[in-house]
């Protein structure tokens, strides 16, 4: 005679003490750290730069204030994909989280170029502290991005599964927990940009 | 087969209509559980584990340390090429004393502790029904398990574990080149990615118990209702969640170091003769990004050990927390000053003795809330009706434990005391004391009290008391004496060149044979531990509602005795009970506790 709860039951009624479910303030939780993290390596980054007599100044590829740009729309893409939803447009949110994943994997590209431009620029992996950081930041942040990229190929596989069966759509689609995961996704989305942006910001005020 | 499907048909009549209807199998009930209870089972045994395994090591270099000149032939026939003709190798020496620190300090103290006590605690307590992502709640564990086992394997590898020391400095840590010292191979590498795997376990843990605290509370539970079990553990996951990143990025940084030959923590380094590639890294930047975890870690061990005492020496002396929102402002204080210390290590590092001088002030200031903590145990106990349980005793050894350690702590936190004082033994009895003896002290204190809310059954009390007071008197013998083997320094495989040092033998060899002693008396605690699991005496029980029995073995008021004794998946069966008082009403109103669930009589003032 044990009562079995589904994992909805136990989640259901409570957003009474800070207004948001408690998954997204988890998440939230999870950027501070993720926040901490991105601020140790930029701030070893300043130490170093302090304290290293021959940081070799360099100029940072172009190519990375196109990754911002390719952000920058990716998180309002996303969010399109997001607003489209929860207005049960379906066929628009299935096409705005494909070109979301387009452009992340267009971002990843960027990157990439932005590395081979370093290269070909003499500031290899090894070459100069100041040339080290760089890589290594970027391929932390480009981690968080890749998986980023992996749950949002979840959804969109799910979404294109079931779009020939309008009763199956509805019942995967319209659901309350993939709602909420979709929201969870859309936040993390935003985080990783933001922190680009930021990387960016930081990048441009210190190799400049 | 056709029994097992008519069975099954017969248990579920109209399975198809209920499809989120699910059944616990032997695999989602005890391996891939999201239950909290179970993972805090899973945390709790895994930690027993990791304890032994650590304390066997010390036992181990003990044996080197305390008969330098002898020889153990069974040492060779259990560690072989590590041992050879029973005398530990040096290389190896250094792995245990790593390994010792590592396992001890991250795996029992840390995932072992905060693991198992969150896990148990937060959701009972605040009445929830589990945490507020069960899914990561059980990532949580399975990365802290990952994590364990990469780390165990690495004692099997040709090269050994790593063996640089649990702070992983570099460059010794960071070169892979194995001729400099052998565990800095293969071994390390383990190492960083045990760690890693671990710090993923303990923010995905963290995130969790902070999100269950403040979000999933039940009716009528503000904050300043909340034992105080919880809001240590809810403050150690913040400190958990803010400090492992640095250490991650360290760990990270010090990867590419040794793969990639980077050189962030590498500067012209000159191994037989030959200039090595590495400019301009400084070793003193990891350990910045090291003690940047380093010393918020000392609060994520002490902590929760801290809110399980108060709450252990509340219930068992029958009297009120004394000085209930001092303690929780105690250990906020006690949260933000973590952050601000961490040079207090590295006082030695060349470090400007302006700066020195700020954080010594700070670490000095930690003195404050710690002493009021101190004060109010105390005056918790003061007059109460104490009783000398297992759990109790090991409550009150605490407080003895982090006085006797705290004031040591003083002493050292003074820069220019520490300059003669750092890495001699009287750090290792410092830190010993106060965090590691102390912290098991809490965390047995907490085994002993909540085992009944474990497995609905109690520890064997006989050898609870031969635990605690063999622990208690074996780690005052093992601890007290190296305050006074003055200038000693700490982690040297033998002492024998040093003539100065021959009048510590008869005191290392004390220590040594206390080390085996306490070892053994953990054995004691081990097999109580499982033996009461199966044959310990049942809880009583009170009264028996809709067919779950209810009970309540020592008299608490907090919450976690309002659920059956059983373990019951969503852990209440109706509705989850409202709170309507603070979470210490002992001895009040003429009545010996009264529950947070019940409700006030007309006329009476609450606490707050």
């Amino acid at each position: 005679m044990s009562v079995t709860l589904t994992e909805q039951d136990i989640l259901k009624e409570k957003t009474e003490y800070t207004g948001v479910h408690p998954q997204k303030f988890g998440l939230w939780i999870g950027m501070a750290s993720m926040s901490m993290f991105f601020a140790a390596l930029t701030s070893a980054l300043l130490v170093k730069k302090g304290d290293y007599r021959s940081w070799e100044a360099f100029r940072l590829p172009t190519v990375f204030l196109l990754s911002t740009i390719t952000v920058i729309s990716l998180s309002c893409c996303i969010h399109a994909a997001l607003i489209s939803y929860r207005k049960s447009k379906f066929s628009q949110f299935r096409w705005l989280m494909f070109f979301s994943f387009l452009l992340g994997c267009l971002f990843l590209g960027f990157q990439l170029m932005g590395w081979s431009v370093l290269q070909a620029g003499g500031m290899t992996l090894t070459e100069n502290l100041s040339g080290s950081f760089i890589y290594v930041i970027t391929a932390a942040h480009g981690l968080h991005i890749v998986v980023g990229l992996f749950v949002m190929l979840v959804f969109i596989v799910n979404a294109f599964r079931n779009r020939k069966d309008p009763i199956y759509e509805l019942r995967d689609i319209i659901n309350p927990k993939r709602q909420l995961n979709l929201e969870l996704l859309v936040s993390y989305w935003h985080y990783v940009d933001a922190v680009w942006v930021y990387l960016y910001l930081f990048f441009y005020l210190n190799y400049q | 087969m056709e029994t097992a499907t008519a069975a099954h048909t017969e248990h579920h009549p109209d399975i198809h209509g209920h499809e989120e209807h699910h059944e616990e199998t032997f695999l989602t009930k005890y391996i891939f559980s999201q239950d909290h209870k179970m993972i805090s089972k899973q945390f709790l045994i895994t930690g027993i584990f990791w304890g032994i395994v650590g304390g066997f090591l010390s036992v181990l270099f003990r044996l080197q340390l305390g008969w330098p000149n002898e020889t153990f032939p069974f040492l060779e026939s259990l560690l072989g090429k590590w041992a050879e003709g029973g005398k530990i190798s040096q290389e190896f020496y250094y792995a245990l004393v790593t390994m010792h620190g590592t396992i001890l300090v991250f795996f029992v103290l840390t995932g072992g502790l905060s693991g198992t006590f969150a896990n148990l605690l937060i959701p009972y307590q605040i009445g929830a029904r589990d945490m507020a992502s069960p899914f990561i709640n059980m990532l949580s564990y399975w990365f802290f398990l990952t994590a364990g086992i990469v780390m165990f394997f690495s004692f099997f590898i040709q090269t050994g574990p790593a063996s640089g020391g649990w702070t992983a400095y570099p460059p010794l840590n960071g070169l892979r080149d194995t001729s400099v010292n052998l565990g800095s191979g293969l071994g390390f590498d383990m190492w960083i990615l045990g760690m890693s795997l671990f710090i993923v376990s303990s923010l995905l843990g963290g995130l969790n118990y902070i999100a269950t605290v403040l979000n999933m509370r039940t009716k009528g539970m503000n904050m300043f209702r909340l034992p105080l079990t919880i809001w240590a553990l809810m403050f150690t996951a913040v400190i958990g969640v803010l400090s492992f990143p640095a250490l991650l990025a360290g760990c990270v940084l010090l990867e590419f170091d040794r793969l990639l030959d980077t050189s962030f923590y590498l500067n012209n380094i000159i191994i037989n003769g030959n200039l090595l590639g590495y400019k301009g890294g400084s070793p003193i930047l990891f350990q910045h990004l090291f003690w940047f975890l380093g010393h918020p870690e000392v609060y994520i061990i002490i902590l929760p050990a801290m809110g399980l005492v108060s709450e252990v020496l509340s219930t068992h002396s029958r009297k009120p927390v004394f000085g209930y929102k001092a303690m929780i402002f105690s250990i906020l204080a006690i949260l933000v000053l973590s952050f601000i210390v961490w040079a207090h290590h590295m006082f030695v590092t060349g470090l400007n003795p302006n700066l020195g001088a700020v954080f010594t002030l700070f670490t000095l200031l930690i003195a404050i809330p710690s002493a009021i903590k101190v004060f109010n145990w105390i005056g918790t106990i003061w007059r109460g009706k104490v009783r000398l349980s297992s759990a109790n005793l090991f409550a009150i050894g605490f407080v003895s434990m982090f006085i006797s350690g705290g004031l040591t702590g003083i002493i050292l936190g003074n820069s220019a005391i520490d300059i003669q004082l750092h890495d001699t033994m009287f750090v290792v009895a410092h830190f010993h004391i106060v965090m590691g003896v102390s912290a098991f002290f809490g965390m047995f204190a907490g085994v002993y009290n909540w085992f009944p809310r474990l497995y609905g059954k109690y520890m064997n009390e006989t050898l609870g008391q031969i635990h605690f007071y063999g622990t208690l008197i074996g780690a005052y013998a093992i601890f007290f004496p190296m305050h006074f083997m003055t200038g000693l320094p700490r982690r040297y495989y033998t002492y024998a060149n040093f003539e100065t040092f021959n009048n510590f033998n008869f005191l290392a060899e004390f220590i040594s044979i206390a080390a085996i002693i306490v070892f053994l008396v953990q054995i004691v605690f081990v097999v109580n531990f499982f033996y009461s699991i199966f044959k310990g005496r049942n809880v009583e029980v009170q009264k028996t509602v809709d067919g779950h029995a209810y009970g309540n073995p020592w008299g608490t008021t907090t919450m976690e005795w309002t659920s059956p004794i059983e373990r019951l998946h969503g852990n209440w069966p109706g509705d989850i009970p409202t709170i309507h008082r603070w979470p210490y009403d002992y001895s009040v109103n003429g009545r010996e506790y009264i529950p947070q669930t019940e409700p006030l009589k007309p006329g009476e003032v609450p606490h707050e």
